[in-house]
């Protein structure tokens, strides 16, 4: 069952009412019946992960509130600064190796699942059995979410940053809570505890704010999204030789877009379900293809990964025992620069989990790599940049917003032909063909008009990308765009809202031979 | 102290000492490498040791957050 089918709707509707007629005190008990049909009927995910998962997750926290009480009562009845020190580091030790425990057994649970998947062919070439059982059997759909999810409320516990929980259908709920379990948002425990745990009053206004978000995400990848993936697909589908690398340019960028309406476009169906039950969803994308840097544009894209591994990675990694030592070793070498070794390494294992992260070949991890090595040089380069801007007479201004605008989709562009490449042999030749063939006329020629879309589809595009990017503009203002709807006249609302249902309805792709059905971030 | 941590923290983030807004992390005034770099600085000046729990938006939105993180840890 996806966001995008009847049965969906049919769920949330009866979840809408039920939530909204029940007690308000037990209204989460709703969303926790809701989310696990959704997860084990609608997706047919294999429950035995999630509950390993969470009964280790509230077990955890559990251990952790009882060590945190019993270091607090003993540190109540000792006066002496030394000893009250030791008996810290002392229980720190105990909660740190039990945390270690956790987090080893459900990465081991993480990295078990996203592998054995690769090792299931081979199963089958070896025994003759169909392996394909086991996979869609087994595979504990998303997976890669609720695990970092359950890993940041057990982290945030030991920090004493969150509440521990002592209801174990309230852990469950705030892992498998059904619009974001397959492709996030990375919710935080405290924020969803007090949201999942307030009495919700209905309110139409609300409701309707909702639907709308739900209606614009569904635009987005049924209008954009999945009709520029058409393209893409048969230009990647392609052997390189036998395109000219002007193409493939494009398809580059139209992937971009693609991947940036596709998962945003699920972000604000999620979002958009969670607001009719008064759950608000944290933020996951602020137009990032505004960004004048590329440290600025993963602070804009999938913000909810990036402040995950940046609070659970990054800083865990500088501020522990080998971090301190680092930092101490270098911080006076190198012309004051080794103060950055220790953010470094910080920062190229951030990159480097981020793309293993994301996928399983090498091609994703050249890519994290790739990311860690430009922000790394950033980061290096930096004092330096006032003193090139000054030599070089660069004043600020929309000139140099859009260069550094146009250089942050250039990197971008390098690592998608990276990823989208169906092997490093591929983006070899890709990128061979944008140095040799480019031929920027075939652009402007009819074989553009080729692979898939026809010359009407592309006014089309171009038209919902225009509207796409108006609304952007608004939201990069500061607007809200359905506040200020909303306070439009009555006929340029409707104008709006209709145009926008219309085009999804009639322009959407539905069904055929492309799957509409699946989001790309579902296979991370 | 409280002038010390405004040095500091002005070496590192000019906008930091004017910013009124929400919060300096989740607004992008200061990022992760700049609040790594002042941390080490505020930990070397007041001889305390800053640990990965404190390094949340919530002791990072403003200056006064920070002379207060800053404030609470040399007492402890």
């Amino acid at each position: 069952m996806q966001f995008i089918s009847y049965s969906f709707v049919i769920l949330w509707m009866l979840a809408f009412a039920l939530y909204y007629l029940f007690p308000k005190k037990m209204q989460w008990y709703v969303l926790l019946t809701v989310s696990l049909l959704f997860y084990i009927i609608g997706l047919k995910g294999f429950p035995i992960g999630l509950l390993l998962t969470g009964v280790t997750t509230y077990g955890c926290g559990l251990y952790l509130k009882e060590k945190l009480e019993e270091e607090k009562e003993k540190l109540q009845q000792c006066a002496d600064k030394e000893t009250k020190k030791a008996l810290k580091t002392e229980f720190q030790k105990k909660r740190k190796r039990v945390q270690i425990l956790y987090i080893a057994f459900n990465l081991g649970l993480l990295v078990f699942y996203k592998y054995v998947v690769v090792a299931l062919p081979l199963v089958e070439r070896l025994t003759g059995t169909y392996a394909g059982f086991l996979e869609k059997v087994m595979m504990p759909l998303g997976i890669s979410f609720y695990t970092l999810t359950a890993i940041s409320y057990v982290v945030d516990a030991g920090r004493e940053n969150c509440a521990v929980e002592t209801n174990f259908l309230k852990v469950v709920l705030f892992l498998a809570y059904f619009p974001s379990v397959t492709q996030g948002p990375f919710n935080r425990f405290a924020p969803m505890k007090e949201q999942f745990e307030k009495e919700h009053e209905f309110q139409y206004d609300r409701m309707l704010r909702g639907i709308q978000r739900f209606i614009w995400g569904a635009f987005k990848k049924l209008v954009i999204a999945d009709r520029l993936g058409i393209f893409v697909d048969r230009v990647y589908g392609v052997e390189p030789s036998a395109v000219p690398g002007s193409i493939f340019a494009c398809a580059t960028v139209f992937y971009m877009l693609q991947l940036y309406a596709d998962f945003s476009g699920y972000i604000d169906m999620a979002a958009g379900v969670s607001e009719t039950f008064d759950i608000m969803l944290p933020d996951n994308f602020k137009r990032p293809y505004f960004s004048k840097s590329v440290a600025e544009f993963w602070r804009r894209w999938h913000i909810t990964l990036g402040t995950w591994f940046k609070d659970y990675v990054m800083f865990s990694f500088v501020m522990s025992g080998t971090g301190r030592k680092i930092s101490k070793a270098c911080k006076n070498k190198w012309n004051g620069m080794g103060k950055q070794v220790a953010p470094i390494i910080g920062t190229m294992l951030v990159w480097f989990f981020t793309g293993i992260w994301h996928g399983r070949t090498v091609s994703y991890m050249l890519w994290g790599v790739y990311y860690g090595v430009i922000m790394s040089i950033s980061l290096v380069l930096e004092p330096s940049y006032a003193v090139w801007k000054e030599k070089l007479h660069i004043r600020d201004g929309k000139i140099w917003t859009f260069v550094r605008m146009a250089r942050t989709w250039l990197i971008v562009f390098v690592a998608d032909v990276l990823i989208r490449s169906g092997s490093m042999a591929q983006a070899g030749a890709i990128y061979a063909s944008f140095l040799t063939r480019l031929d920027v006329r075939c652009l402007l020629s009819r074989e553009i008009t080729s692979y898939g879309i026809s010359k009407y589809e592309f006014v089309l595009l171009f038209a919902v990308l225009l509207i796409w990017l108006m609304v952007s503009v608004l939201e990069e203002r500061g607007e809200d765009v359905r506040t200020y709807l909303s306070h439009r006249p009555v006929i340029v609302r409707w104008v709006c809202y209709y145009g926008i249902v219309l085009l999804l309805l009639i322009t959407g792709i539905y069904g055929g031979s492309y799957d509409t059905a699946v989001f790309m971030y579902q296979s991370f | 102290m409280e002038e010390k941590i405004l040095e500091i923290l002005e070496e590192h983030c000019e906008e930091a000492i004017d910013y009124d807004g929400e919060s300096m992390m989740e607004d992008g005034i200061i990022d992760s490498f700049t609040v790594i770099n002042l941390i080490s600085d505020l930990e070397d000046e007041f001889d305390i040791e800053i640990d990965a729990k404190y390094v949340v938006a919530e002791n990072f939105k403003n200056k006064e957050a920070i002379i207060a993180l800053v404030q609470k840890l040399v007492e402890e």
